[in-house]
């Protein structure tokens, strides 16, 4: 029988929260994040202002997704540019893979898309027997290692250069001498060059949809971006539903907060903005643009009106980089294409709750990613009512059910909770007398396994609370 | 793109609207403080320059448009040998032919610059101070213009200096920037990376210098 995810995620948590040399890489690369991130929010006259600010617009944006939505598809279509609704992964993928398909396309160019990640685009493709290449470096990274992403913003974050180095000599057949990253970064550059002006089609995401303007906003610091959406002969844009926003003008506070939740700078290298495919007049740019708006659950969250407001997030990374449990267990371990903390809210929602429910569990509940999340989104609530949801649509084992009556009973019957702790003491009393501490009969294993034992009370509080320690 | 075609687009949008009846919950502080979010700029220029520094840009002021044209030439001879794609305009026209130069150019209006271009010269709709950023459109010779060749080269006058985002971009909107162009984009600094180990190397896949001619006089 495989292992369910809820397993799998309890086996790989525990390999990689033991791993050192894993997380001697993390904390290295997190601690840097964190310096940038506070050097980048002291730019700001007032953060807070910012955040609450781009709470503001996303509401908006959210609360009126259908204008929003049909006034950016107008503009975008006057342009000559189209648009397509993918109610699911699937649809989108088969929209994509028939274009490409219809246009004659070998080779596609992708630039970081996580929405991408969620409907499997790539292997889709690769399927119908048309080759991707990943050109964010990070994402080429990992591709070449054939793994997801490690994090929303640093796909490769895991890795070494030592590791990168051998990665390239072995996969590209670079010939690189030592692992100086300058070096590993021209490798690739002079390998996707060749990707990029071989490419029919370029894939890209998009990090904003701007309604009165009709543009999708895209940010990047290589510029794989941008090469993406220029050089192709066709563009398309693979976005949520959830990414647009009313105006042009949000971005002068949406870019430099993304910017800064994200990486710490004051604003993405490149800022761009597409609103549809080449001119008549301009030298180059894609004949054809295509928007694909994929739906795939986010309408059903929006109906749920008390976590409507996840679909506010704007993929910066923030709660994934101060989350404690994150940065034990890394990306990986989570199974899922978004994880920490927003991942771990949304993926019930996308993927299914009884399936992923131990996600909700994958929190300390400290609120860190609330405190730093750009848009406020009440992410360690939303956990919780996650749990809660979990619970009361049946997904709980039948023990767990008994337990918990069991556990209300006493609770309600004073003399009953006196005598189970009376009986517990005792038996664990016995237990451990006769060597049987952290055996399968000892019901503290799980508990002591990682922790110092708590040592054993010799009588109760409530016997000492009658002993007078309520006068002390 | 046929209604016929994209079945999904009306459940879609039913979804959507049958999600909004209900009302969102409230969030617990949605009231906006109206403070300011940046501080004010008050020198635009000063402010331009030093995050011109921070982000590796290199920003040259020249007093007139013969310094213009001498910066210009002095840059590209710091070049490998190569074409040079330009901005078919009047003004670089004119910043070119000043200095004559053997070096092939490949003017926009002959098409896209080339892959194996050494650099690239073109102007801008605008200079952003806050951010120290460059706003381009495909009016600026075209989409690969910022981004093919590995020096990126741009003339610009202090006119076009704004002093932060919201400007910027509420002065595309409303002289239609973005409704005549297919294609805009704010550049702030030359092509970059930080994926391995967080160390920063400079043109991962686009240009590995930006460098603004910025001309204070006429």
């Amino acid at each position: 029988m495989s292992a369910t995810a809820a397993q799998r995620f309890l086996q790989d948590a525990a390999v990689k929260s033991a791993d050192l040399v894993h997380r001697g890489i993390i904390l290295h690369g997190l601690e840097s994040y964190d310096a940038a991130h506070l050097r980048g929010r002291a730019r700001f006259k007032d953060w807070e202002a910012a955040r609450q600010k781009c709470q503001e617009i996303k509401q908006e944006a959210i609360n009126h997704l259908d204008r929003y939505l049909l006034q950016f598809e107008e503009k975008v279509t006057s342009r000559g540019g189209h648009v397509f609704w993918a109610a699911n992964a699937e649809e989108a993928c088969k929209y994509v893979v028939d274009l490409a398909s219809r246009c004659g396309v070998r080779t596609v160019v992708k630039s970081k898309s996580m929405v991408t990640e969620e409907i499997y685009l790539s292997p889709a493709l690769e399927k119908a027997g048309i080759k991707v290449w990943e050109t964010d470096l990070g994402e080429f990274i990992v591709q070449l290692r054939n793994e997801p992403p490690y994090h929303i913003v640093t796909p490769a974050m895991h890795l070494n250069r030592r590791q990168i180095s051998e990665l390239f000599r072995e996969k590209i057949g670079a010939d690189i001498e030592g692992d100086d990253p300058s070096r590993l970064v021209t490798a690739a550059r002079l390998w996707l060059r060749r990707a990029f002006f071989a490419a029919e089609m370029g894939i890209s995401g998009a990090n904003f949809l701007v309604a009165d303007s009709g543009v999708i906003a895209i940010s990047t610091n290589e510029g794989n971006g941008r090469l993406c959406t220029s050089v192709p002969r066709i563009h398309v844009a693979v976005t949520g539903i959830e990414k647009v926003i009313p105006r042009l003008e949000d971005l002068a506070v949406l870019w430099p907060v993304l910017a800064t939740s994200g990486t710490g700078q004051p604003i993405t290298t490149y800022s761009t903005l597409i609103g549809g495919p080449r001119r008549p007049g301009e030298p180059d740019g894609p004949e054809e643009f295509h928007v694909v708006l994929v739906d795939n659950g986010r309408s059903q969250l929006l109906a749920d009106a008390e976590q409507r407001e996840v679909l506010h997030c704007i993929r910066c990374g923030a709660c994934l980089n101060i989350c404690p449990v994150y940065r034990h267990i890394g990306g990986h371990t989570y199974g899922t294409t978004y994880p920490g903390p927003i991942g771990s809210v949304l993926t019930p929602h996308l993927s299914g709750i009884r399936e992923f429910q131990h996600l909700s569990y994958a929190s300390s509940l400290c609120g860190a990613c609330t405190s730093v999340c750009p848009v406020k989104i009440n992410l360690h609530h939303h956990l919780l009512y996650n749990r809660r949801n979990a619970t009361t649509e049946g997904g709980t084992k039948f023990t767990e059910r008994i337990g918990f009556r069991a556990w209300r009973y006493t609770m309600l019957h004073p003399r009953i909770y006196a005598f189970a702790g009376w009986l517990g003491r005792a038996a664990l009393r016995v237990l451990y007398g006769v060597g049987l501490a952290g055996s399968i009969l000892d019901p503290m294993r799980m508990w002591n396994r990682r922790r110092s034992p708590v040592p054993l009370p010799s009588e109760s509080f409530r016997a000492r609370w009658r002993k007078g320690l309520a006068a002390k | 793109m046929q209604q016929s075609e994209n079945p999904s687009r009306d459940r879609i949008l039913a979804r959507i609207r049958a999600g909004l009846h209900t009302p969102a919950a409230e969030s617990a502080d949605t009231t906006s403080s109206g403070g300011a979010i940046f501080e004010p700029i008050r020198n635009p220029l000063d402010r331009f320059q030093q995050e011109c520094v921070a982000n590796l840009t290199e920003c040259v002021l020249t007093a007139d448009t013969t310094a213009s044209a001498l910066q210009l030439a002095k840059i590209l001879q710091s070049l490998p040998e190569g074409e040079v794609f330009v901005q078919d305009d009047p003004s670089l026209r004119w910043l070119i032919d000043v200095v004559p130069s053997s070096r092939p150019i490949r003017w926009s209006s002959q098409g896209a610059p080339a892959e194996t271009s050494q650099a690239t010269v073109t102007l801008v709709e605008a200079l952003i101070a806050q951010t120290g950023s460059i706003l381009v459109t495909a009016s600026c010779g075209g989409r690969g213009a910022s981004v093919v060749a590995p020096c990126h080269i741009v003339f610009s006058t202090i006119a076009q200096l704004v002093p932060d985002l919201q400007t910027a971009l509420r002065n595309a909107f409303r002289e239609g920037k973005l409704a005549r162009n297919s294609f805009a984009c704010v550049i702030s600094g030359s092509s970059r990376t930080a994926d391995i180990e967080k160390i920063l190397v400079q043109g991962a896949h686009g240009p590995r210098r930006l460098v603004i001619i910025l001309q204070t006089g006429t």
